[in-house]
């Protein structure tokens, strides 16, 4: 059985409560795994060695703990799964800029696939719980095909967000104003306005989910989509 | 001679912490600390300069349990800062949104405590079972008020961004008195165990893990910060609060620790009860019964406000920014969770404070496990849910 | 086999994408066809599965015709009632956003059976946001059935506003309905006026995102009504799930469907099969140019980050 382990570096726990929002599901789900480190859900006090390690948050690097933590996971973990915003994308820990009174040094705050080898990032603020039980579901199912762009986002070579949206979308002449960016923010900082996305900044936090849930910048395959929604599984 | 013992990362709560104990040759603790680890992500600091719109947002990011509190909390202050007056029906919609994740954090917070009461498998897995029915019930509400489950975005500055259908306000109602049936069931569960929990371990209900702290709680079911007078709570430094003598224990605490006349005070659901009830607060385990009471209280509140609310009225003041100061206080699942923000005639954000509600416990939380065994140190702190 | 699998044929897969099979049909109801564009097969779905409970919500697009400034904009609206359907009713040819009020949908409205009329692209999103449900909390599981109108293009409000007042010579204002067929556009205003100009002449109208677009029958959809290959005020249907087949095999015996197969029907089953194929030839070419030119494909931008 696929050893799982779950680590919180600085995030907000959203990640995990909705992976817990798989309500009568999530026992199914946790059955399908053995869960060998969730600190929020179990008193195991070690990362051990792990076949998966889910990540959520960012990573402050003037937070040695944090780091380290971070760090120590390419060693324990096969496969190292930024999940959610804070660690795929920044998401609004890209504003982060210290002198907090608490801890004034803390400023530096960045996702996980900028500071360890990621093999996956799920973006969203967070990730909806269908969207990290399906991403569970094609992993432990091996499914590589499917997983790929989630590989090529753990690149982490842009947040994703709204501007990305209209750079590479929107710039590229490319939206045909289906209008599912807009139903995808988590924040509603999406308006369709003649058929084409308006982004408001201050709503904007950068979690990736507009672009992420496009249809036109990733596309799953025809096949996928009859196999696993139009086959019955969903309904 | 006391000796040193930790624990670390304590368990089975939100964030990074860790217990320092002093204790006694038989084990009981003398001094404790509670330290909060976590890298301190700058929300306060992250705030200036940012327009009061992306603060709110950003805010409820704080914590992924109880994000509708920051939400609310964050707004209510902008709204005083800049004169601004929410219409009826937006803040009743406000007010059902938090109680909608005052249902879920509460439960979920018994489901993180399961172990440390129930060690039978099926009784454990059926306890899991119904606290994710309620917590599903819990979420609808959030989700069809707030916008979304978790990091409600309707919650805005002025109210809230829409009012919900006619025909979803019935079936909040419908799912609601379900979440009533169930509850009442988890009620009773909850007490049976806690009270087996206290039998079989030879404590008693009343002095286990009691203190002197006073309480401090402004509402209810929502908040009010006329309850709140500022002028008595200072936020001092975990050097200024432990002392030179505890140096390399001060240096850990990551965070403020706020004092109310000088002193921790206690905030959350039994604050609650103490304050408007007038209860007697016994000891900390009692807090889990108070805890699964509030959760019915919660529910039958949230049938109140479907019934008052008029799904056809306006939800949403319209405003101009303006300069300004405002408190804004909400009760937190954990407690009394306070934003004071200050902004400039742009509404951009010039000053920006939070007390969260978990940080006024945790000087609570060594007190009440000072004087006790330290293998109930754990216990004792996850009766708060930190 | 029922009355409405004894019609139905099965055409080019490759082309219309999988199914079930394809017919001709148009509503029974008077009331369903004066409003409808064709024939009235999506109004007639929606009335038929939120009257029978199947679905609690519909999503399509209204526009409001008083509105003196833009009267044929459209907007996507969440429809519970199902007398409010046929105020939805007819063609719009520029885009609306239906997906963007699926959200809306599940959370305001508290919608579990949700159905959306969408274009084939509309449809596709949809579909992703249930395989892969990033920003889609607790959608995926409430959507009960996607119709996809078929569509060989969609036009930016202005360039559509263009072409009916500045190529036909009519106000916005004063249009009761717009068409596309028989190789021209079409208006018909508020007192009987009818306008047309050729097809060819409303290219360069047309939006340049639709021209990556290779889907002409909403190959995804569970069913897909559309105008061409069958002859007025008739639809061509084309039903690919087990789902949509039942919901109108009850329509069909329940009286409120009229069928024929479409090999009796002209123009017929071959010209909605030529046209598919136009469009996905001359808009894969478009793709291929682009990425002579560096732009990303569709589907892929990410790869190109
Ligand atoms: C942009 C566009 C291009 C089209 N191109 C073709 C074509 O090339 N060939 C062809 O055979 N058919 C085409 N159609 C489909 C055709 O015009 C009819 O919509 C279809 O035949 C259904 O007819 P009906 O009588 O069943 O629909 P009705 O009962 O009238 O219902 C139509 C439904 O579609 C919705 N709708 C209208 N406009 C839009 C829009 N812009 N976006 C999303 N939903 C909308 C309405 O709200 C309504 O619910 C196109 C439609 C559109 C919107
Ligand atoms: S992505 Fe969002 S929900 Fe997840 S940890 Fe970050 S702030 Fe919290
Ligand atoms: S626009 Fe919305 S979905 Fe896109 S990155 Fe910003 S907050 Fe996220
Ligand atoms: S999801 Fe993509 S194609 Fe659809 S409106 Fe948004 S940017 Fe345009």
């Amino acid at each position: 059985m696929v050893r799982l382990a779950y680590v919180q570096l600085a995030g907000c726990c959203g990640c995990l409560v909705s992976l817990a929002d798989t309500y009568e599901r999530l026992l199914d789900i946790l059955d399908e795994v053995e869960l060998v480190y969730c600190q929020t859900l179990m008193d195991e006090r070690e990362v051990p060695e792990c076949d998966v390690v889910l990540v959520e948050g960012a990573v402050c690097l003037n937070h040695e703990e944090c780091v380290e933590e971070a760090r120590e996971l390419e060693e324990k973990a096969e496969t190292i799964v930024a999940l959610g915003a804070c660690a795929s994308t920044g998401n609004f820990m890209r504003y982060s800029r210290g002198n907090e009174q608490s801890a004034p040094t803390h400023e530096a705050f960045v996702p996980l696939t900028e500071v360890v080898d990621v093999d996956y990032a799920v973006p969203g603020c967070p990730p909806a719980p269908e969207a990290i039980e399906r991403f569970l579901t094609l992993l432990l199912e091996g499914k590589t095909e499917l997983l790929e762009p989630f590989a090529k986002l753990a690149e982490g070579k842009t947040e994703y967000c709204g501007c990305d949206l209209m750079y590479h979308v929107v710039n590229k002449n490319m939206c045909m104003g289906c209008g599912t960016c807009a139903a995808a923010c988590p924040t509603r900082a999406i308006e369709v306005v003649d058929g084409r996305p308006v982004v408001n900044e201050d709503r904007c936090i950068k979690c990736g989910a507009c672009f992420t849930q496009c249809p036109r910048t990733i596309w799953p395959g025809d096949e996928a989509i009859k196999e696993l929604v139009m086959g019955g599984e969903e309904e | 001679m006391s000796e040193r013992a930790e624990i670390q990362p304590t368990t089975r709560h939100e964030g990074h912490a860790k217990l320092v104990l002093y204790v006694d040759d038989e084990g009981y603790v003398e001094r404790a600390f509670y330290l909060n680890t976590s890298a301190i992500r700058g929300f306060e600091a992250m705030a200036k300069g940012r327009p009061a719109e992306f603060v709110q947002v950003a805010v409820m990011r704080i914590c992924g349990i109880c994000q509708a509190t920051h939400g609310t909390a964050s707004a209510e202050a902008f709204e005083r800062a800049m004169g601004i007056e929410p219409p009826r029906d937006g803040r009743l919609l406000r007010e059902l949104c938090a109680l909608g994740n005052r249902i879920q954090s509460h439960v979920l917070h018994q489901l993180l405590v399961l172990d440390d009461f129930v060690e039978d498998e099926k009784e454990k897995v059926e306890a899991v079972k119904r606290i994710q029915q309620i917590r599903k019930i819990g979420q609808y509400v959030v989700d069809v008020v707030g916008g979304e489950g978790i990091h409600p975005p309707n919650i805005r500055i002025g109210g809230m961004a829409e009012n919900i259908s006619e025909s979803a306000r019935k079936r909040l109602y419908r799912r609601l008195r379900e979440a009533r049936e169930l509850m009442e069931e988890q009620h009773e569960f909850m007490k049976e165990v806690v009270e087996r929990f206290a039998e079989e371990n030879d404590l008693d209900m009343d002095e286990f893990g009691r203190h002197d702290q006073p309480f401090l709680a402004t509402h209810p079911t929502y908040g009010d910060p006329d309850r709140l007078d500022l002028d008595r709570v200072v936020e001092v430094l975990p050097i200024e609060y432990y002392g030179e003598e505890h140096k390399e224990e001060a240096y850990e605490h990551n965070g403020q620790i706020p004092l109310y006349d000088g002193v921790p005070v206690e905030v959350g659901p039994r604050s609650r009860y103490v304050v408007f009830d007038g209860v007697d607060p016994r000891g900390v385990l009692y807090i889990h019964i108070l805890r699964s009471q509030e959760t019915l209280a919660a529910i039958d509140r949230c049938l109140n406000i479907l019934e008052e609310l008029n799904t056809s009225g306006k939800t949403l003041a319209e405003w101009e920014p303006r300069a300004g100061t405002g408190v804004g206080v909400h009760e937190a699942p954990r407690g009394t969770n306070v934003h004071i923000a200050r902004v400039n005639e742009k509404g951009i954000v010039e000053d920006y404070r939070i007390i969260a509600a978990s940080t006024w416990n945790f000087p609570v939380v060594e007190k009440a496990i000072e004087g006790e065994h330290q293998d109930y140190a754990e216990v004792i702190m996850r009766c708060y849910d930190i | 086999m029922s009355e409405l699998e004894e019609v139905m044929v099965k055409g080019d897969e490759e082309l219309l994408g999988e199914h079930l099979g394809v017919f001709t049909a148009r509503s029974t109801e008077r009331r369903i066809l004066k409003a409808a564009q064709d024939g009235g097969i999506v109004s007639a779905v929606m009335i038929y599965g939120l009257e029978e409970g199947k679905f609690d919500g519909v999503i399509a697009s209204v526009t409001d015709p008083d509105d003196p400034e833009e009267p044929w904009k459209p907007r996507p609206v969440v429809i519970t009632d199902p007398d409010e359907v046929l105020e939805a009713a007819g063609t719009k040819y520029t885009y609306c956003p239906n997906v963007s009020v699926l959200k809306e949908a599940v959370r305001r409205y508290g919608c579990e059976r949700v159905a959306m009329v969408g274009t084939p692209c509309q449809i596709r999103a949809v579909r992703k946001a249930q395989l892969l449900p990033v920003g889609m909390r607790h959608v995926p599981d409430k959507i009960e059935l996607l119709i996809g109108i078929i569509c060989m293009e969609n036009f930016p409000y202005e360039g559509l506003k263009t072409m009916v007042e500045q190529l036909c010579g009519v106000w916005m204002r004063e249009v009761a309905k717009m068409d596309i067929g028989k190789g021209k556009f079409w208006v018909y205003t508020d007192d009987g006026e009818v306008k047309t100009i050729p097809i060819d002449e409303t290219h360069p109208f047309e939006g340049e995102p639709c021209h990556v677009c290779t889907d002409y029958c909403a190959e995804l959809s569970d069913l897909t009504a559309g105008s061409v290959g069958s002859p007025d005020g008739w639809s061509t249907v084309i039903v690919r799930t087990e789902k949509a087949l039942e919901l109108l095999n009850e329509m069909v015996e329940q009286g409120l469907l009229e069928v024929k197969s479409i090999e009796e029907v002209k123009p017929g089953l071959g010209l909605v099969e030529k046209l598919a194929q136009a469009k996905k030839s001359k808009n894969q070419k478009e793709i291929e140019e682009r990425k002579e030119l560096g732009l990303p494909e569709p589907g892929k931008v990410h790869e190109q980050l």
